[in-house]
């Protein structure tokens, strides 16, 4: 299958525009492309054989072991949003990526959801399967064109890796300011799956829940990078939970978050379950304002001899001595501050297409100004 | 260049530099000597304006007009540049963004070739950067910075032999040759050890004791001094 001009005319240009800024790209430069409108999924096309994605809906009627993937990772009465999310439609609203075994994804996969009512309701189940061995590479993002602002949308993700698959991702969501957003995303490495993940959460909106909780057999490695931003006005509650289930599994868990006035909490957990893991948690906060809120909550919990986990924390202004480092130099004031923020965040590391870098960085002196 | 008339500056209401009396023509190199904590730092530090330091009485002229009452960048503007004895650690800020920031990423690979530091481009400024790499860094922000006066608070210290003739002959490349608008510089570095003195020609030599200056001179003849007599008034 091959992208054609019918497939690009189920986007309009100003849905074309709206996805850009979250990472979308010409779906004859991916692997695969899908794309969630309201309750509809307008796109979903593969141009590579070793990638299949396909509505939910669809996949659960083609292959049988969906329906076991399906509420494999988390039970349907979870918690009230799952529930609902679960009894809400007989047909489920979502996608199915399957990449295929041994599949080595040269162009990377696209996922996108938009949310163009106002007042919009979205509930959304997606399942991902990275076969035996396949390594691919993800971009999802979220988005509602300017005219909406307010809604709700609830997601559920499952992603499935099988031994030794491969797969590293980008997430950026771009919600409506007045919007409540609840995010669950379930992972279950097996052994000697690797993954390197980055979110990107900085939008502004009224208050975001995101929970996610992944399980690592053995010989496992799962990087992952969170990079959050709170204008005023904007909640952002993240909890995360990372299981060392195996021998030798490893994880490195990093959250960066800027507060102009809005509230972070960050809950993570690490807990290791078995002997000859490692893992790493760190949570960095900034505060660019007087008001608003950071919290850093991590948590280790070791239940296997030979579990080496440790976590760093820090909360705090911008440090002076580095401004005036940055100033000695002739740099202005604004010009020093972004120069930290910015790194603060890692904008520059690969993982972050460089629309989305230029965009965060708006985002920020924006909401420094108080423009947001 | 630069002209100090009786400058004395306070930290917390405790005085650090008295009535310091120092004049940099244009094109030529000092060096202070001084034991520690005579305020060898803290006078570059007032000369560029970094806190916490307060002057109390005298002045500073850069070019013949005062500069004491202009913020840090506006002085930096003028062309005063500081390579730091302990710079902080910018964790996230590469050398090569931080470069672009002050417009001088085309010239960076070419000027870090010169501190062998072609390695450290994507590196975070001064994270995890060794004694003598942090030295080397800092002569090469100067010389991407491009100031008319440049300042090095002891450059040498903790820099590898391999390496002290390249910082040594960057720190005279850079006073000794005209700015990139063709103005003559010059140059006041702080030294621990002397050794500088083998690689950059200096003009003149002041030392400093309790805050004060306490005498100045020919730059070899004063270390040769310092060297058997100690810091004191050569007789
Ligand atoms: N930030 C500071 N707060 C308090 N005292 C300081 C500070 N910086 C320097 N001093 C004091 O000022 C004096 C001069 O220090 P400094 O200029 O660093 O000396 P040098 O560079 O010659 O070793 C010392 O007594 C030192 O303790
Ligand atoms: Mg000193």
């Amino acid at each position: 299958m091959t992208t054609t001009t019918q497939d690009m005319a189920k986007l309009s240009n100003e849905e074309r525009d709206i996805l850009h800024d979250v990472g979308f790209d010409d779906p004859s430069a991916r692997a695969a492309t899908s794309v969630l409108a309201d309750r509809e999924m307008r796109m979903a096309l593969s141009n590579d054989p070793g990638v299949e994605i396909l509505p939910l809906s669809e996949a659960l009627r083609t292959y049988d072991f969906v329906q076991d993937l399906m509420f494999g990772l988390v039970s349907p009465d979870e918690n009230e949003h799952i529930a609902m999310v679960a009894e809400h439609m007989h047909d489920p609203l979502g996608h199915f990526v399957w990449v295929k075994p041994g599949a080595k994804v040269r162009l990377p996969v696209q996922c996108f959801t938009l949310l163009e009512t106002p007042q919009g309701r979205q509930f959304t189940h997606d399942v991902t399967l990275i076969d035996e061995g396949a390594e691919v590479e993800m971009i999802s993002g979220a988005a509602v064109p300017g005219s909406v602002h307010k809604g709700r949308h609830i997601s559920i993700g499952e992603s499935y890796m099988r031994k030794g698959a491969s797969c590293s991702s980008v997430s950026i969501e771009h919600w409506g300011a007045a919007m409540d957003v609840y995010s669950y995303g379930y992972a279950h490495l097996e052994e000697g799956a690797r993954s390197r993940s980055t979110a990107i959460m900085m939008a502004p909106l009224t208050h975001h829940l995101s929970r996610s909780h992944t399980i690592l057999d053995a010989d496992t490695n799962a990087v992952s990078q969170a990079i959050v931003f709170a204008p005023e006005g904007t909640e952002r509650i993240i909890e995360t939970e990372t299981r060392l289930a195996g021998e030798g599994a490893r994880s490195e868990d990093v959250a960066r978050m800027v507060s102009v006035g809005g509230r972070i909490v960050n809950s993570a957990m690490l807990v290791g379950d078995a002997a000859g893991t490692n893992g790493f948690l760190g949570c960095d906060g900034l505060k660019l304002s007087d008001t608003g809120e950071i919290m850093a909550v991590p948590s280790l919990r070791a239940r296997a001899e030979g579990a080496m986990l440790s976590h760093e924390a820090s909360v705090g202004m911008i440090d002076s001595e580095k401004l005036d480092y940055l100033m000695a130099t002739g740099l202005d004031e604004d010009t020093a501050r972004n120069l930290i923020v910015t790194g603060f965040l890692r904008l520059d590391h690969g993982a972050i297409p460089a629309g989305v870098r230029t965009r965060v960085v708006e985002m920020i002196e924006q909401a420094k100004s108080g423009g947001m | 260049m630069l002209e100090i008339r009786n400058l004395t500056v306070t930290i917390d209401d405790v005085e650090v530099l008295a009535d310091i009396d120092l004049t940099l023509p244009e094109g030529e190199l000092h060096v202070l000597l001084g034991p520690n904590g005579s305020g060898k730092s803290s006078l570059l530090a007032t000369i560029l304006g970094l806190p916490p330091y307060r002057i109390v009485a005298g002045e500073i002229l850069f070019d013949g007009a005062p500069i004491q009452t202009l913020p840090l960048e506006a002085r930096a503007r003028l062309g005063i540049g500081l390579a730091y004895q302990r710079p902080p650690s910018l964790e996230g800020v590469t050398v090569s963004s931080f470069a672009a920031a002050i417009g001088a990423w085309d010239r960076l690979e070419r000027e870090a070739a010169a501190l062998d530091l072609t390695a450290f481009l994507d590196r975070d400024m001064n994270v995890g950067f060794s004694g003598g790499e942090i030295k080397r860094w800092e002569v090469l922000k100067l010389v991407l910075q491009d100031p008319r006066l440049l300042l090095f608070d002891e450059p040498e210290s903790g820099v590898d032999l391999e390496h002290v003739i390249a910082v040594g002959e960057a720190i005279a490349h850079a006073v000794r040759s005209p700015d990139r608008k063709g103005r003559a510089c010059s140059g006041l570095v702080i030294t621990h050890t002397g050794l500088i003195l083998n690689h950059v020609k200096a003009d003149r030599a002041h030392i400093m004791k309790d805050g004060r200056i306490l005498h100045s001179g020919d730059p070899q003849a004063l270390f040769a001094h310092i060297q058997t007599d100690g810091y004191s008034v050569p007789a």
